[in-house]
């Protein structure tokens, strides 16, 4: 669906993207990671067509967004971190502004989109008196029309309540499921981005370090966080068994196709108090940050 | 060439529905009333009577509605008119790329091309309408003081001096309204300029101020005679040149391919700048 080739852009003197190439298949929930100036607005930017790249060429759909973007962007839509409207005019009627660039549209279409994104009691308002999470609906609904293939969302739940957040990512979900949408998610909320993508890339400093499905980063071994006492008798049993180790930081990590009961079970036979015997569940922030160098502190489920 | 019909109205909608465009039309309805009260005034009223009779022609014929009129429009486009064209054409493309929707706008598939040619065709649209506007409001306010009669026409920087029939007073000051758009339009196509640059809005539009002025000040240095052909104040008063007992046709068609030049000149260098630009 989407293919940078070795993508590069330098903004004067300075570096914002580094041979970035990228293969993003249709029809699924492709997460662009990255941290504040990693150059994930640059690349949305680039598939857009609004920011020419220094080398390196961006396609949709096969076709070189550089050398026919207008025709690469038929069927594309966008979203934007602070989205922006003619805040004078309702939103019916910036609907209507924004969709006349593509082509027209029928009002049945638009009101269709403007039900869908939940905003039909407030559509003919003026666009100054929306609150954030309207705006980003309003946003969305521009995004959706005409019926793209494709939707390029940068921060989507940016300044969005809990509730909004969940109203989002459902929105988000359905346009995948049922609509058979691409989307590409860009978002600083990786609880966000867990939920609803399995295929990320991860930008460091302009470069790419990691593409790919990021349940495959996850550490194959399971691991526990234990409360026991006597500590050091503890620690001695276990180091004396094969099945399990303990971590530095004092996890239990069980290796594959044992029981953590058996464990337990010895160190119950032992003599030894155990309390808790918590699972740890690697996140993608625990993943993310190991590939960006950060330590991470370990999530008990 | 529907659809670009349709993008076009758009544009001209985002232009006259914001409020800020009607507080510049009283703007120019309250410079209309200051310069009427100025023209009311005892001295101003007995020199421009002076200046009719002592050509041999009655004062009350000449000192019409229509007289009035012309003075207003030509005193409030050159007070006040410069400056409202430079803030509207100035806000044009920055004030979209300030403001985001020119991200959202190019989330689309229109080129930017098109962009540029819909906001300058809309920047010409509005001029019109708005020396539409000073014209008409002129007009009532000088035929609501004055009767209508003769057009006297007196400007001496341009050496027009002339006295029109009554019969042909109107269509007279009516024909020298889109003349006098035209050559405004000069202005909103170097305001458009440069607010396709990297800069923001009140920046074009003081930069389009300052070229405006600096080549109005060369204009006026006799050193500079001999390269008063390349100022654009020689050519914005072309319209002037109507109201000549025998109009100079051909040097008014000079001087329109002149600023039609520059107009087109500005169209294309700000399209290309534009069409260059990272929109980040």
């Amino acid at each position: 669906m989407i293919r940078l080739d070795r993508i590069s852009k330098t903004f004067g003197t300075r570096p914002a993207l580094h041979e970035l190439s990228l293969d993003i298949p249709q029809g699924r929930i492709f997460g662009l990671l990255g941290h504040n100036g990693a150059g994930k607005s640059t690349t949305f930017g680039m598939i857009l067509g609004q920011v020419h790249p220094t080398t390196g060429t961006a396609y949709i759909r096969d076709i070189s967004v550089q050398d026919h973007r207008m025709r690469a962007l038929q069927g594309v839509g966008a979203i934007f971190e602070t989205p922006a409207f003619y805040d004078y005019l309702s939103g019916w009627t910036n609907l209507r502004i924004l969709t006349s660039y593509t082509r027209r549209l029928p009002d049945a279409e638009l009101r269709e989109t403007v039900n869908f994104v939940g905003l039909e009691k407030r559509i003919h308002d003026p666009v100054r008196v929306y609150s954030h999470g309207m705006r980003q609906r309003l946003a969305l609904a521009q995004a959706l029309l005409p019926r793209p293939e494709l939707v390029l969302l940068d921060e989507p739940a940016e300044g969005l309540d809990p509730e909004g957040i969940h109203e989002m990512r459902h929105l988000i979900l359905r346009l995948n499921r049922e609509r058979g949408m691409t989307v590409i998610l860009s978002s600083h909320l990786l609880a966000e981005v867990e939920q609803l993508c399995d295929c990320i890339a991860v930008l460091n400093q302009g470069r790419m370090i990691f593409h790919g499905n990021w349940t495959d980063l996850k550490a194959e071994s399971v691991r526990y966080e234990l409360d026991l006492e006597p500590w050091d008798s503890a620690a001695a049993l276990i180091a004396a068994r094969t099945d399990c180790s303990l971590t530095p930081d004092r996890m239990l990590t069980i290796a594959p196709s044992h029981d953590v009961a058996d464990v337990v079970a010895a160190l119950v036979n032992a003599g030894i108090k155990v309390r808790a015997v918590s699972p740890v569940r690697q996140t993608l922030e625990q993943v993310y940050l190991e590939l960006v160098g950060t330590p991470r502190e370990t999530v008990t489920q | 060439m529907p659809l670009f019909l349709t993008q076009l109205k758009f544009e001209l909608l985002k232009m006259f529905a914001r409020k800020r465009t009607y507080i510049g039309f009283a703007a120019f309805l309250l410079m209309e009333c200051v310069i009427l009260m100025i023209c009311n005034l005892r001295g101003p009223q007995m020199a421009l009577r002076r200046l009719i009779e002592q050509n041999g022609y009655g004062a009350d014929e000449y000192f019409s509605g229509f007289t009035l009129a012309l003075m207003i429009v030509h005193w409030t486009s050159t007070l006040l008119g410069s400056l409202y064209l430079a803030l509207i054409a100035g806000d044009l493309m920055a004030k979209e790329v300030e403001d985001g929707t020119m991200r959202m706008l190019l989330c689309r598939p229109i080129s930017r091309l098109r962009v540029t040619t819909l906001k300058y065709l809309s920047s010409i649209v509005y001029t019109f309408v708005l020396i539409a506007f000073i014209g008409l409001t002129a007009m009532l306010a000088g035929l609501a003081y004055r009767a209508p009669g003769g057009l006297f026409v007196y400007f001496p920087e341009d050496h027009v001096f002339a006295l029109i029939a009554p019969e042909r007073a109107l269509r007279m000051y009516l024909l020298g309204m889109p003349l006098l758009a035209l050559s405004m339009v000069s202005i909103s196509s170097i305001g458009f300029l440069f607010s396709c640059c990297n800069m923001k809005p009140a920046a074009a539009s003081i930069v389009t101020l300052s070229v405006i002025f600096v080549d109005f000040i060369f204009h006026g240095i006799p050193y500079f005679e001999s390269l008063k052909v390349f100022f654009i104040n020689t050519h914005l008063t072309a319209w002037v040149q109507l109201y000549q007992a025998h109009p100079p046709i051909w040097k008014m068609a000079e001087d329109y391919c002149y600023l039609l030049g520059l107009d087109f000149t500005c169209l294309i260098v700000g399209s290309a700048i534009f069409l260059q630009r990272d929109l980040k």
